[in-house]
C-alpha cells in the first residue's frame, strides 16, 4: 500500500490503537499505522485531514495520542513501549507540530471557501439547510457542481472582498481603567488580541508558544501590558522579560523592511543625490561615528519613539494588505531567482524595476490637462448594497426658495381675495349628489374597488412566504441536479438518476407535502 | 501646437498651453537673443521644463551656430531623467510634424554607480565603492601592465570602448541613463565613458549641478564644454549653497592621520621608482620647469571651462624650485602637516581669515605663499607619474593640498575657523579645522564667464533680487511668474492663534513652552480628521521634530491622530526614511490616510514631490530658520554684509521663506492638483516673511486669514477642500488657465498676458 517512494520521517514501534499492537508511521503527506505482523496499514490519515492533536496530561499511567479528524472523528494512538513511551509520544507529537500547519493551509482552504460562500450568500446557506442538513442530498453532492464551477470560472469575487484592516490606534483604544486598589485593569476584546497578533506577528508566536503551556492566557495579557515593549521605552528593557525577545524581532523587522529598499526610485532618497561631496569637502559635516556615541539618553528615547512609529504604521499597513502582497513577493522571488546566475542578468536587465520607474516618469511628466483627449481613468464602483447608494441621505423636501417679498405678495393676494369672497349660492351641488360622491371616495366605496383586491403576497403572512420560497428554491435545485444529469453518458449518471435523484426527489416531495398538510392544519 | 514666440517657430508636443508659459518661452527667447543670463521664477507643475526645452531646441535649429549646446543641469537623479523623458516627447513631436528624422544627440550624464554596467562593479552599492573599483581596472598604468601581465583584470567594456568607441559618434538620438546602459550592453562599451565623451558633441546634455559647479569634477568632465552653450539651472533656489560646499574643505585629526600614511605611501613609492626607474622623476622635473604652459594656452584659446581651484595667475608660471622634486614635495607636505597638526592643538574656537593664516604659517614653519598656491597641481603631477591607482585612497593627501591651494589663492570669500569641540558634546575633544567658503560667486563665476547664457530658474526664487547679488552676476531677464488658475486651487492659511488665544510661534523663546506643542498638535489632529488622504508637516529641524514628537506621544496627542490617519516620520537615517516615504505613499494610494512628519532643509523638502492624493495639506510647523549659532553662518553672514550689503536678518529671513516656500510648494504640482498650505506660525503674517514667499503662493493670501486660530482655520479648510472636490473639467480651464492656439494668437488674450506678466 505505501507507495515506494513515499518518505517515511517517523516510526514508532509499539503503538497500541483500539488495543492492537503495531507501528505508527509518519510520512511525508500522512501519518499511518498498521498492526503488527501485517503489511498494510488499517489506519491512513491525510495530514490535510486532520484538525489537531490531543495528548494525555503527563501525570496519566497512559500515554496517549489522539488525532482529531475534521470530520470529528478521532482516532487513539497509545504508546506502549513502557521505558521510551513518552520520549515517543514527544517526537511524534514534535514532528506533527511541525507537518500539521502545513497542511492545514492547504485543507481549511477548501472548508474556508464553503465557509465564507455560505455565510456570504445567505439563499445558498438556505439552500444548503433545506438539502443537506435535513440530509435530502449528501454535502459531497451539494458542493460537487459548486465549487468547482466556482474556482474554473470566477475566482473573482473571492478576491474581491477586501479585508477589514486594523485601526491604526488599536492600541490607543485600549484605556487602562483603575480598578481601586493600585492597579489598572485593561479591557481587551477579541477583535483587539486579534489586531495586536495581526500587527505583530512576534506577539503571537510568543503568545502560541507560551500560551497555556508555560502562561494562562490572563497573564500573558498582565505581562504584555506591563512589558516595556507595550510602553516603548525601549532604553532599558530587562532580559527576563519574554517580550525583549519581541522587541528585537521587531528591529530586526525594520532593518529588513528597510534593506528590502524601496520600489518606487522616486522615492528612494539613497539613490537621489548624483554625486555626493567627497569626504572633507562641505559645510555641513555629518558625523555619524561621533553622534551616536554622544548622543544623551533623552535623545536616543526620542529617536526610539519615531522609530516605533515607522514600525507601527507599516505593520498596520501591512496587516491591512498581507493577502495583497504575497503574490507579489512571489514574483520579485522568482525574479531574483533569475538573477542568481550572472550572465543572464547582465544581458536582460531586470525588467520589473525599470518598468515601474519608466511608468512612474511617465505619470510624473504627464500634464493632462494639456492633452486633447484626456483619458477616462475610472474606477468600477463595487456596490455591496447599491440600495443605501441610490437612496442615500437626500435632502427632506426639495427646497425652493421664496423671497420674503413673494411672501407678501402671496399673503396680501389672499388677504384681498378673502376680502372679496361672495359664495355663488345659485350653482351649488345638492346634499344627496354631494354625499353620494363622498361614498364613492371613501375606502370600500365604488370608486375606492380597486384597494380591496389585496395582492396575494400581503393576503399570506410573510413566514409562510418564506418557507415556501425556501422549498421552492430547493426543489429547484433538486431539479437542476437531475437535470445536469441529461445526457446520461456515463455509468455513474445513470446510477444517480435512477438510484438516490429519484429518492431525493421523493423526499423533497413528501417534505413539501408535510409542510402542506401542517399549514393547513394549523388554518384550520 | 506651433507657436511663434517672437518670430521664431517653436513646436510645443501639446495641444494646449498655459498662459504664463508663452510669457516664460518669451522671457526666455529675449535671453537668449541678448546672450546674456536670466532669472525666471514660474511655480512647480506650470510646464517650466517643457517651456524651457521647446522653446532652447527651436533656437537651436533655427540659430545652429548661435547656439550649439544645451547644458541642462538639474539637482537630482530622478529630475535629470524626467527631462529626458519629456526632451524625448518634444523629439517625437518634432519628428511627427516635420516629418524628418531626428538629427538631435541628447543625453543624460550621471555617476558611475547609475551607469555602469560591469556586472562586478555596478553591484557594489555605494557611489565611492564604484568609483574607486573602476579607477583600479581602468587607470592607464593598470592597462598598461596587462601587456606584460594578462592576468591582470580589467574591464572589458572600458576596453572595447578604448579600442573602437571613439571613432564613431554616438548615433543621433535621445539616451536617457537606461538607454545608454542597454546601447553600452549592445556594443559592449562602457557607457559612462561613453556620455562622458559623447557629452563634448552632443546637442543636449542633461546631468548634475556638480558636474558644472564642483571644480574637482567639472575639471575632467565639462572642461572642453563649447563656449555657445546655454546652460540651465533647474531648481537653483539653493544654488548658492551648493556652490560653497563644493568650495569648503573640512579638516579633522582622522584626516591629518590619513593624510600622514599617504605621505608615507608617497615616500615608499618615489624610493621604489628612485631605485628602478628614476627616469621618470627626471622626465617629470623638465615638464614642471615648463610650467602649466599647455593649460595656460588651452584656456586663453577658450578652450577650457577655468578651474577655480586653479587660478590664471599659475598657469603663467612654472612650479616653484622648492616643491619641483619629489623628495622635496614630501618635505613640504610634511611640514605643512605638522603645522596643521598643532593648529588642531587649540583649547578655545579660533577664526581668522586667509592672510592671517598664511602669516602665522609662514612665521611658524616658513612656508611661503607661493608654493602653497601649486601644492594641488604638484600633487596631481606626482600621483600620475608614480602611476597610482586608486585616487580614492589618495582623497585625505588630495584635500589637503587642495585647501592649501585655495587658502593661498582667495583672500577674500573664505574664513578658517578651528574649533576644539563640538558645541553640543564640550567635553570630548574633536578638533575640527572649517576652512569655509562665504561667497558662492567663487564656484560659479567660471559658468557666468564662459558660457554666453546662464539661465537661473525654479518655482521659488523671490525674492529674484537677491540671487544675482550673491552670486555676482548681472541678469539680462528677471521675472517671476504667476500660475494663472481657473479656480485657487491652493489655499495658503497662517495660523497665528491656538484656539485658548495662545500664539503659535517656534520661536527660541517659546519652542519648549507646552502650550505651544499642545496647540501644534491640536492643529494636526483637527486637520487630519478633515483632510482626506495625505498631510506632509514640516518642522524647523530634527531636534525640534524629536522634542515634540516626544511630548504629543506622551500628551496621546499622537494615539488620537492615529485613529484618523497612520504616522509616518522621517528620521536621519536615509533608507529607513525611503522605507517610511513608500509605505506612506502606500498609505495614502490604498485609502487609509497617512501623515508624514518631515524637517525643512531635509532630504524629503527637496527632492519629493507630493502630487495629488500624496498631500492635500501641508502643515509648517514655525519658520524655518537656519542655526544661527553657528560660527560658520556668523561669519557668512557678516560677509554677505561688508560685501553686498545684505543684512543679516534680510538674508535670514528670506534663507527661512525660500525653504518654507519650497515646503509648502512639494504639494501643488500642477493646476488639476489642489491642497491646503498651512503656516502654523504667527511670524508668517508679518509684512517683511509674507514679502518674501514666491509671488504665486503670496497672492492667495487674503488679509482674512493672516492671523487664524486653529478652529478657524478647520472651517476654512473644510470649506476649500469641500469646494475642491467637485469635479474640474477641461472646459473649466479653457480660456482662463489654458489656452488652445487660436485662443492665443487672439489679440485681447495676447494683452492680457503680457499684462498678467507685468504685473511682476
Amino acid at each position: 500500500m505505501a507507495s515506494l517512494s513515499e518518505e517515511v520521517l517517523l516510526v514508532v514501534k509499539k503503538v497500541r490503537q483500539r488495543k492492537q499492537d503495531g507501528t505508527l508511521y509518519l510520512m511525508a503527506e500522512r501519518i499511518a499505522w498498521g498492526p503488527e505482523g501485517k503489511d498494510r496499514f488499517t489506519v491512513s490519515h491525510p495530514y490535510s485531514d486532520i484538525r489537531c492533536q490531543k495528548i494525555s496530561p503527563d501525570g496519566k499511567a497512559k500515554v496517549q495520542l489522539q488525532l482529531v479528524l475534521h470530520t470529528g472523528e478521532s482516532t487513539t494512538f497509545h504508546f506502549a513501549n513502557e521505558s521510551t513511551a513518552l520520549k515517543d509520544r514527544e517526537a511524534a507529537k514534535e514532528l506533527l507540530q511541525q507537518l500539521l500547519p502545513k497542511f492545514k493551509k492547504k485543507a481549511n482552504k477548501e472548508l474556508e471557501e464553503k465557509n465564507r460562500m455560505l455565510q456570504e450568500d445567505p439563499v445558498l446557506f438556505q439552500l444548503y439547510k433545506d438539502l443537506v442538513v435535513s440530509q435530502v442530498i449528501s454535502a459531497e453532492e451539494f458542493w460537487a457542481n459548486r465549487l468547482g464551477g466556482l474556482n474554473n470560472s470566477e475566482p473573482a469575487p473571492c478576491s474581491n472582498k477586501q479585508e477589514v484592516g486594523i485601526s491604526g490606534a488599536f492600541l490607543a483604544d485600549i484605556r487602562p481603567q483603575t480598578d481601586g486598589c493600585n492597579g489598572l485593569r485593561y479591557n481587551l476584546t477579541t477583535d483587539i488580541i486579534e489586531s495586536i497578533f495581526r500587527t505583530y506577528p512576534a506577539v503571537k508566536q510568543k503568545y502560541s508558544e507560551n500560551v497555556p503551556h508555560s502562561l494562562t492566557e490572563k497573564e500573558f495579557w498582565t505581562r504584555f501590558f506591563q512589558s516595556h515593549y507595550f510602553h516603548r521605552d525601549r532604553i532599558n528593557t530587562g532580559t527576563q522579560d519574554i517580550f525583549s525577545e519581541c522587541a528585537k524581532q521587531d528591529e530586526k523587522g525594520l532593518m529588513s523592511l528597510v534593506n528590502k529598499g524601496v520600489k518606487n526610485p522616486l522615492v528612494d532618497l539613497l539613490s537621489l543625490e548624483d554625486k555626493t561631496l567627497d569626504e572633507g569637502y562641505g559645510i555641513k559635516q555629518a558625523l555619524p561615528s561621533t553622534s551616536n556615541t554622544n548622543k544623551t539618553v533623552k535623545e536616543s528615547s526620542n529617536a526610539a519613539i519615531i522609530k516605533r512609529f515607522n514600525h507601527h504604521s507599516a505593520m498596520v499597513l501591512a496587516a491591512g494588505s498581507r493577502k495583497n502582497e504575497v503574490p507579489a513577493d512571489q514574483a520579485s522571488e522568482t525574479s531574483s531567482t533569475d538573477g542568481n546566475s550572472r550572465d543572464s542578468d547582465f544581458f536582460q536587465p531586470p525588467v520589473k524595476k525599470v518598468c515601474v520607474f519608466t511608468v512612474k516618469l511617465q505619470e510624473a511628466i504627464e500634464y493632462e490637462d494639456l492633452q486633447r483627449e484626456s483619458k477616462q481613468k475610472t474606477v468600477a464602483l463595487n456596490l455591496k448594497k447599491s440600495d443605501r447608494y441610490a437612496h442615500g441621505p437626500v435632502p427632506l423636501q426639495s427646497q425652493k426658495y421664496t423671497t420674503s417679498q413673494d411672501i407678501i405678495n402671496a399673503v396680501n393676494c389672499i388677504q384681498h381675495e378673502m376680502a372679496h369672497y361672495k359664495p355663488n349660492l345659485t350653482q351649488v351641488m345638492s346634499s344627496t349628489a354631494a354625499s353620494s360622491a363622498i361614498a364613492a371616495l371613501s375606502p370600500g366605496g365604488v370608486l375606492m374597488q380597486g384597494g380591496a383586491q389585496q395582492a396575494i403576497n400581503q393576503m399570506v403572512p410573510s413566514d409562510i412566504q418564506g418557507e415556501l420560497k425556501h422549498l421552492y428554491v430547493a426543489a429547484g435545485e433538486l431539479l437542476r441536479h437531475f437535470w445536469s444529469c441529461f445526457p446520461v453518458n456515463t455509468s455513474f449518471l445513470e446510477d444517480k438518476l435512477t438510484g438516490h435523484l429519484e429518492e431525493m426527489l421523493q423526499t423533497a416531495y413528501s417534505k413539501f407535502h408535510i409542510w402542506q398538510t401542517r399549514r393547513m392544519m394549523r388554518k384550520t | 501646437m506651433k507657436l511663434n514666440i517672437e518670430g521664431l517657430l517653436v513646436y510645443f508636443p501639446y495641444d494646449y498651453i498655459y498662459p504664463e508659459q508663452y510669457s516664460y518661452m518669451l522671457e526666455l527667447k529675449r535671453t537668449l537673443d541678448a546672450k546674456g543670463h536670466g532669472v525666471l521664477e514660474m511655480p512647480s507643475g506650470t510646464g517650466k521644463t517643457i517651456s524651457l526645452l521647446s522653446l532652447i531646441v527651436a533656437y537651436q535649429k533655427a540659430f545652429p551656430l548661435d547656439v550649439t549646446k544645451l547644458i541642462y543641469c538639474s539637482r537630482t537623479v530622478p529630475e535629470i531623467e524626467k527631462v529626458v523623458e519629456e526632451l524625448r516627447k518634444l523629439m517625437e513631436f518634432y519628428a511627427k510634424e516635420t516629418g524628418e528624422v531626428n538629427n538631435f544627440l541628447a543625453l543624460a550624464l550621471s555617476s558611475r554607480k547609475n551607469l555602469c554596467i560591469h556586472p562586478e562593479v555596478s553591484s557594489l552599492r555605494f557611489g565611492k565603492e564604484v568609483d574607486g573599483k573602476c579607477h583600479s581596472l581602468t587607470a592607464s598604468y593598470i592597462r598598461a601592465q596587462r601587456h606584460s601581465n594578462p592576468d591582470q583584470p580589467v574591464c572589458r567594456f572600458y576596453e572595447e570602448f578604448d579600442a573602437v568607441g571613439r571613432q564613431v559618434p554616438l548615433p543621433a538620438g535621445i539616451y536617457n541613463l537606461d538607454d545608454l546602459k542597454d546601447f553600452g550592453r549592445r556594443k559592449g562599451w562602457c557607457p559612462y565613458y561613453l556620455a562622458r565623451y559623447s557629452i563634448l558633441h552632443a546637442n543636449i546634455v542633461v546631468y548634475s549641478y556638480h558636474y558644472l559647479l564642483d571644480p574637482k569634477i567639472a575639471d575632467l568632465v565639462s572642461k572642453e564644454l563649447a563656449k555657445k552653450s546655454v546652460v540651465v539651472f533647474d531648481e537653483a533656489h539653493n544654488i548658492d549653497n551648493v556652490c560653497i560646499d563644493s568650495m569648503s574643505v573640512n579638516i579633522t585629526r582622522r584626516t591629518l592621520d590619513r593624510c600622514q600614511s599617504n605621505v608615507e605611501t608617497l615616500q615608499h613609492t618615489i624610493q621604489k621608482i628612485k631605485d628602478t626607474d628614476a627616469a621618470k622623476l627626471r622626465e617629470e622635473y623638465r615638464r614642471l620647469v615648463e610650467g602649466l604652459k599647455e593649460a595656460n594656452v588651452a584656456r586663453e584659446t577658450d578652450v577650457y571651462l577655468a578651474n577655480p581651484v586653479l587660478p590664471d595667475e599659475i598657469l603663467q608660471e612654472a612650479v616653484p624650485g622648492s616643491i619641483r622634486t619629489a623628495e622635496h614635495f614630501l618635505g613640504f607636505l610634511r611640514r605643512f602637516l605638522e603645522y596643521l597638526k598643532s593648529r588642531l592643538r587649540v583649547h578655545h574656537v579660533v577664526q581668522e581669515s586667509a592672510p592671517q593664516f598664511l602669516k602665522d604659517i609662514f612665521e611658524k614653519v616658513c612656508i611661503d605663499r607661493k608654493p602653497l598656491r601649486f601644492c594641488a597641481e604638484r600633487l596631481q603631477s606626482l600621483l600620475r607619474t608614480l602611476e597610482i591607482a586608486d585616487i580614492a585612497d589618495f582623497s585625505a593627501v588630495t584635500l589637503i593640498s587642495n585647501f592649501a591651494t585655495l587658502v593661498s589663492t582667495y583672500s577674500l570669500g573664505f574664513t578658517i575657523i578651528i574649533e576644539p569641540f563640538d558645541d553640543r558634546t564640550p567635553t570630548i575633544a574633536n578638533p575640527v579645522l572649517h576652512f569655509s567658503c562665504m561667497d558662492p560667486s567663487i564656484a560659479i563665476k567660471p559658468v557666468f564667464q564662459r558660457f554666453q547664457s546662464v539661465v537661473i530658474t525654479s518655482g521659488t526664487l523671490s525674492p529674484l533680487d537677491i540671487y544675482p547679488k550673491i552670486l555676482d552676476f548681472r541678469p539680462v531677464t528677471m521675472a517671476s511668474f504667476t500660475m494663472t488658475l481657473a479656480r485657487t486651487c491652493l489655499c495658503p492659511l497662517i495660523v497665528g492663534r491656538g484656539n485658548d488665544q495662545v500664539a503659535l510661534s517656534s520661536k527660541f523663546e517659546t519652542r519648549e513652552d507646552f502650550a505651544v506643542i499642545r496647540n501644534y498638535g491640536n492643529l494636526l489632529l483637527e486637520m487630519s480628521a478633515i483632510v482626506p488622504d495625505g498631510i506632509v508637516a514640516f518642522f524647523t529641524s530634527y531636534v525640534y521634530m524629536e522634542n515634540i514628537v516626544a511630548s504629543w506621544y506622551e500628551q496621546g496627542i499622537l494615539e488620537n491622530i492615529q485613529r484618523n490617519k497612520l504616522i509616518f516620520i522621517e528620521t536621519q537615517d536615509a533608507a529607513e526614511t525611503s522605507m517610511a516615504l513608500e509605505k506612506y505613499q502606500e498609505a495614502c494610494e490604498n485609502g487609509r490616510g497617512a501623515i508624514l512628519l518631515s524637517v525643512a532643509r531635509g532630504k524629503v523638502s527637496e527632492g519629493i514631490d507630493f502630487v495629488h492624493h500624496f498631500g492635500r495639506a501641508v502643515i509648517m510647523f514655525g519658520v524655518p530658520y537656519v542655526y544661527t549659532q553657528s560660527r560658520i553662518l556668523k561669519a557668512r553672514l557678516e560677509y554677505l554684509r561688508d560685501q553686498f550689503q545684505i543684512r543679516e536678518n534680510d538674508f535670514l529671513t528670506f534663507d527661512a521663506m525660500r525653504h518654507a516656500a519650497q515646503c509648502v510648494g512639494r504639494a501643488i504640482r500642477g493646476k488639476t492638483d489642489y491642497g491646503l498650505m498651512i503656516f502654523a506660525d504667527k511670524r508668517y503674517a508679518r509684512a517683511d516673511k509674507r514679502g518674501k514667499l514666491p509671488r504665486w503662493i503670496q497672492e492667495h493670501i487674503s488679509d482674512g486669514s493672516l492671523n487664524l486660530t486653529v478652529d478657524e482655520t478647520v472651517q476654512l479648510s473644510k470649506h476649500f477642500l469641500r469646494q475642491m472636490a467637485q469635479p474640474f473639467r477641461q472646459e473649466d480651464q479653457l480660456g482662463l488657465s489654458l489656452l488652445t492656439l487660436e485662443q492665443l494668437q487672439s489679440e485681447d488674450m495676447l494683452k492680457k498676458i503680457a499684462q498678467i506678466a507685468h504685473q511682476a
